[in-house]
């Protein structure tokens, strides 16, 4: 383990900047504070955040922040003692916004785009089916690497129950789109699927009357209409899912794994980094958030303490030294299970480089408290 | 109309950002209203089963698990939900079978927007609402929904799905299923938070969402706020007593901690004003507890705190 990591020198110079890791850990504060560095040292950045509480725009102190890149106050950064020799773009994902451009790029006409944005089964597209907020953000990340605005693109992971998801999700998404076994079954009433085989139809007729009892006829016929919209736009989703794979498998990537030092958040964050080293992805370094610091005295009782609280007036100075020095084991107990937490994660995985960021007394929500993680993440 | 604290209501929804501690919450509250008697049943929608780690028994699949007297788990996983719904409804084993193995049905279900939403909330809501000779068969239901925004979704599931059905039989039960999970005398949604700034807001805007969507908000529930042993004149003799100590002494260590424990709790207390005044609503407040593990009774605390307010456990605290 190296405490001294520039985990920001080491992430310059990429294109794209994913940040992963569970629920909780920091994810924001950390993309947030990366992509700040990297723009202090020059680099144009964009960071973009999926999750709908507007925890970036806090930690920012921008008002509205939306789908649409959001210049960040270079003089609030250099109020907060950074030098800002680039610029700082943030933006929220919007999950609707990023389909809806999608749709309009790919559509083969302005009738066909309308029919699907009026279709019940894509109004409901973005926030109902799995994976695909996942799949919005890899796509809105693509389309700011693609505008060659950006020298590099910091990517927030959405919180998902299982934090690999966004990796599957392009694939995920173009075969639902794709709805293979759907368009020969809805068959007649998609006109797709007229050479299919009798036997599957048969049986796949049965299982759609049985849908249709449950779910109602028209479900079915926006699920076709949807269908059917989306012919000739395969393709298109298709290629993108590809290029999208291939950026974020390309040595331009590089991926950061966020978490806490405890069990649940490190379990997870070792399972992603095994599953991002099998699949031989670019492996940026872990990031462990909000350590306990060792309190000072090397381990020693604060003994001279009640003399020193008599001396300043203390009523009852016996009994605060004794309660400080409660507070002095309590806080050297939790410094010692970070490190120990700290330990076996380092072992789980062969000593990845590692930044720690020490947990601060107030959380960082102004650039203040962002520059002061950026500094902790350059190892200073 | 007088609404009933969240122990009068048959169903709890427990919403909350991930890491803040839900899944604790819900147990401990599902553990407060099994220790008042009532035949609860604490429900795990996520797939993740830690309920059962709590209690320190496996994790419960197919059938409900007890964990304590009065109090049983059950983890809720929305492909075998849609299985037994297919079972009642169908009737026909082969049926079924051939419905569970067709790709083209799990497409259906994967693109009937919320379709695996509304089959968990029809297996919640079946749950709440079984009567076995007269009585229902269990008295109250708390749900450790999926974090925050999945949670909405959850909720929501019903409503929308009685819209996009349009008519035919999962109209007309999406319907029945909305009318419980928006009656405030039925049903209860409660959403946790952890003192810090994000998970705040982002509470903040859970109400928000909860309130637009007319879903029966309960209160709100904060979770690890610390507390400090330190008053104002302890903190004063403490900054001296830090101030002449030696850099790097034992004495100087214990005086920051000591401050750090006062400062930590004046943060959390902030937090908690913060969240009160922002959300507009009754915020049950739940001390930090350093062991969670089966038998260190620190669930137990968690549980008391609950039921002792007046919003969750009634206006006598009981």
């Amino acid at each position: 383990m190296a405490p001294d990591l520039d985990l920001v020198g080491l992430l310059e110079r990429r294109r794209v900047v994913v940040v992963a890791g569970a629920g909780g850990v920091g994810k924001t504060t950390v993309s947030a504070a990366l992509a700040l560095g990297l723009a202090s040292r020059g680099a144009r950045v964009a960071v973009v955040t999926i999750d709908p509480a507007r925890r970036l725009a806090s930690a920012l102190g921008i008002e509205h922040l939306g789908d649409v890149p959001h210049r960040v106050d270079p003089a609030r950064i250099t109020q907060a003692g950074m030098p800002m020799a680039g610029t700082l773009d943030a933006l929220q994902l919007d999950p609707r916004a990023t389909f809806d451009r999608l749709v309009a790029r790919e559509a083969p006409d302005e009738a066909a785009r309308q029919k699907i944005l009026r279709n019940r089964v894509y109004r409901h597209l973005s926030t109902a089916v799995a994976g695909a907020q996942e799949f919005m953000a890899v796509e809105r990340l693509y389309e700011l690497v693609d505008s060659d605005d950006y020298d590099v693109v910091v990517l927030d992971t959405p919180p998902a129950r299982n934090a690999l998801d966004f990796l599957d999700a392009p694939e995920r998404m173009t075969r639902f789109v794709e709805g293979r076994g759907l368009r020969l079954l809805l068959g007649p009433r998609s006109g797709a699927g007229r050479t299919g085989w009798r036997a599957l139809q048969a049986g796949g007729h049965m299982v759609m009357s049985v849908v249709e009892r449950l779910t109602g006829a028209q479900l079915l016929t926006d699920l076709s209409e949807f269908l059917q919209s989306f012919d000739g736009m395969y393709q298109g989703f298709s290629d993108r899912a590809s290029a999208v794979r291939n950026l974020l498998a390309s040595d331009s990537t590089r991926f950061v794994v966020v978490t806490g030092p405890r069990p649940e958040p490190a379990g997870e964050a070792i399972a992603l980094w095994r599953r991002l080293r099998d699949d031989r992805y670019s492996l940026g370094a872990v990031v462990v958030n909000r350590v306990h610091a060792e309190p000072a005295g090397g381990g020693a009782p604060p003994d001279g303490l009640a003399h020193l609280l008599a001396a300043a007036g203390a009523a009852d100075p016996e009994g605060l030294a004794q309660r400080a020095a409660d507070a002095l084991s309590a806080a050297r107990a939790r410094a010692a299970a970070d490190r120990h937490e700290m330990a076996a994660l380092a072992q789980a995985l062969g000593n990845p480089p590692t930044a720690v960021v020490p947990a601060l007394d107030d959380d960082p929500v102004e650039v203040t408290g962002l520059a002061r993680v950026t500094r902790e993440l350059e190892g200073r | 109309m007088e609404q009933p604290p969240l122990i009068g209501r048959r169903l709890a929804f427990v919403l909350g950002k991930g890491g803040v501690g839900k899944t604790t919450v819900a147990a401990a509250l599902a553990l407060g209203m099994a220790d008042q008697g009532q035949r609860t049943l604490l429900v795990e929608v996520a797939a993740e089963q830690r309920t059962g780690a709590l209690f320190g028994v496996p994790p419960a699949l197919d059938d409900p698990v007890q964990v304590r007297p009065g109090l049983f788990a059950l983890s809720v996983d929305a492909e075998r939900a849609t299985q037994e719904y297919l079972t009642i409804q169908l009737k026909v084993r082969p049926l079924v079978e051939m419905m569970s193995r067709s790709r083209a049905f799990h497409q259906v279900t994967q693109a009937a927007p919320g379709l695996a939403e509304l089959v968990t909330l029809g297996k919640i809501w079946d749950l709440a609402t079984t009567v076995r000779d007269g009585t229902p068969v269990w008295d109250r239901l708390v749900v450790d929904a999926p974090a925050t925004g999945h949670g909405i979704a959850l909720l929501e599931a019903a409503g929308n799905a009685r819209e996009l059905a349009g008519s035919g039989p999962i109209h007309d039960q999406a319907g029945a299923i909305e009318k419980v999970i928006r009656h405030p005398q039925a049903t209860g949604v409660v959403v946790v938070a952890a003192p810090e700034d994000l998970a705040v807001t982002e509470a903040v805007e859970a109400i928000a969402a909860l309130r637009a969507k007319d879903l029966p908000l309960t209160c709100a529930i904060i979770n690890r706020v610390r507390r400090s042993p330190f008053g104002a004149a302890d903190r004063e003799a403490l900054v001296a007593a830090a101030g002449s100590a030696a850099a790097g002494s034992p004495e100087r260590a214990a005086a920051d901690a000591a401050l750090a424990v006062a400062n930590g709790a004046d943060h959390d207390a902030r937090e908690v004003e913060g969240l009160a005044q922002a959300g507009g609503l009754p915020v049950a407040v739940l001390p930090e507890v350093p062991d969670l593990s089966p038998g260190s009774g620190g669930l137990e605390v968690l549980s008391a705190a609950l039921m002792d307010d007046p919003a969750i456990g009634g206006a006598d605290g009981a």
